[in-house]
């Protein structure tokens, strides 16, 4: 389970990020959050597992708690919790193979993470993550090689390899053609429900959030505007969270 | 109305006059520089017409000499260039890593390798090589310690440079995955810059070569101590020799580390 308490996040410059955010989230939740660009949904991510830091509430996860956590507790939370990127974050020149095992470093002595010798038991973990993605054929293939959507995937497979409890992700198809966005949104969705991995997604496109979404966070400038079933979502909680009606460019369908 | 009416284009902005000050700046300065150090065309042409006179000293060169005596300076120079090109860059690998402020576990760190590496870097490889003289002796040893320096701080600079903009992503990546500091550092930013780590690395093998041919000159090894002892006696046809086979084996090395270096990065 998930608690934010009372979170407000300030950064240097005075700009509240986050402000005064309480939420609770279960476990194998399926959570979208919604907001402009600046509204504070990366910021939400990142206090979840101490990238940023902050400051003032609690947040815990299965009751331990992030804030003011040392950083070796740090560590030991953040080996529990995945990240995908927008922009996939992937080591490009280098094999997908070390890409996923990079979600497998904080589980071996750094003599062989610095060596590169990887015990089997660890690379069958990286393997069962590239299948669950569907791209196992491309373990041996550069990075660089892939397309916009493959990375993506080789990014969550990453996340996956970390065996973790909790999956963010943090724009995960706003670099993505439409298609793409659909193929990566029905993996994490496929991973959520078959795996029960607690799963926040952060989303621009309100179309991506109503086809896949189940429970919809809505922010606006750091406040919580909305939190419930992405089903009774009406222009009005729209209009609120985005500050003004719906138009197309709110609609992925319509970008291409 | 028209469209022009409505538009409103902006002014052409002002042509500034720096630019033309700064250009009549640089010439002046040339000019009393040139006049400082008395630079004299005049005087060149004069010389140059002693050249018939001028040459015969170098010409032909001494190649029976050079057969019996270039070969051992010329490998101890080869080695001097290698060994310090490989200690200095392995030397230099973390030390880069510290040095930049993406991948420096600290501010501190940051700052005393950072220090340390530019001063050393301010003081030229040839005075380095006069420094380790001193302190060890005449010979090829003091030589390699001034070279594994000199290859230190350069590659220092170029990696922490290149370091520094690399894609910060996968490292986040990293962290954001639990990973220690160090693991993370070696998993996602070394890949991004290990070609250009041994490209610069060959690079610095060129000029470490370049540079100890002339290391002898302070008493420091290679075949820079022929050029001192030869000139000593006013064998500038010896002299021409050893010239020659340092100009050849250095565009040798040079040609291929080009290829090598084009190839990778």
């Amino acid at each position: 389970m998930i608690e934010f308490r009372n979170v407000s996040v300030i950064y240097r410059g005075g700009v509240k990020a986050l402000q005064n955010i309480d939420l609770t989230i279960g476990d194998g939740e399926f959570v979208v959050i919604v907001g402009l660009s600046g509204a504070g949904k990366s910021t939400l991510l990142r206090a979840l597992n101490g990238l940023v830091p902050v400051t003032e509430g609690s947040i815990k996860i299965d009751g331990r708690e992030v804030v003011g956590a040392s950083s070796r507790e740090l560590r030991e939370i953040r080996s529990e919790i995945g990240m995908i990127f927008q922009t996939f974050n992937l080591v490009l020149r280098t094999s997908v193979l070390n890409n996923v095992l990079m979600g497998r470093l904080s589980k071996v002595p750094l003599w062989r993470s610095t060596l590169g010798i990887w015990p089997d038991e660890h690379k069958e973990i990286a393997f069962q993550s590239l299948e669950r993605v569907g791209i196992v054929e491309k373990t041996y293939v550069r990075a660089s090689d892939l397309s916009g959507g493959q990375q993506q995937r080789v990014g969550i497979a990453r996340g996956l390899a970390q065996e973790p409890k909790v999956l963010l992700a943090d724009e995960p198809v706003a670099s993505l053609d439409p298609v793409t966005s659909h193929v990566v949104m029905r993996d994490l969705q496929r991973i959520n429900q078959e795996m029960g991995i607690t799963t926040l997604i952060n989303l621009h496109f309100l179309d991506l959030a109503r086809a896949y979404g189940e429970r919809m966070i809505g922010l606006r400038e750091g406040k919580l505007i909305y939190d419930g079933n992405i089903a009774d979502v009406d222009d009005r909680t729209f209009r609120e969270i985005y500050g003004r009606a719906i138009t197309p460019d709110d609609i992925k369908e319509s970008q291409q | 109305m028209s469209a022009e009416a409505q538009s409103t284009r902006p002014a052409p902005p002002k042509k500034s006059v720096k630019p033309y000050l700064i250009t009549i700046a640089i010439i002046g300065f040339t000019i009393f520089a040139a006049q400082q150090v008395g630079f004299s065309i005049a005087e060149l042409g004069s010389n140059l017409a002693n050249a018939r006179e001028f040459l015969a000293k170098f010409w032909p060169p001494d190649w029976e000499w050079a057969r019996e005596e270039v070969p051992g300076p010329l490998i101890e120079t080869f080695q001097i260039a290698i060994l310090a090109a490989i200690i200095g860059c392995l030397v230099a690998l973390p030390m880069a890593f510290w040095a930049s402020r993406l991948t420096s576990p600290n501010r501190w760190f940051y700052y005393i390798v950072k220090s340390f590496l530019n001063v050393i870097r301010t003081i030229p490889d040839i005075f380095w090589a006069m420094l380790f003289v001193v302190a060890v002796g005449f010979g090829a040893f003091a030589g390699t310690l001034a070279l594994i320096i000199f290859s230190l701080s350069i590659m220092g600079k170029l990696l922490s440079e290149t370091i520094d903009s690399v894609d910060p992503g996968p490292l986040e990546a990293a962290k954001a995955s639990g990973a220690r500091h160090t693991p993370a550092v070696r998993s996602s930013v070394m890949p991004q810059v290990l070609p250009n780590y041994v490209a610069y690395g060959l690079y610095i093998f060129e000029l470490d070569i370049r540079a100890s041919t002339v290391l002898g000159i302070v008493g420091a090894g290679g075949i820079g101590r022929l050029l001192e002892a030869q000139r000593a006696f006013f064998r500038f046809d010896r002299i021409m020799a050893v010239v020659i086979i340092i100009f050849i084996v250095v565009f040798a090395i040079e040609q291929v580390s080009v290829y090598v270096r084009r190839r990778l990065v």
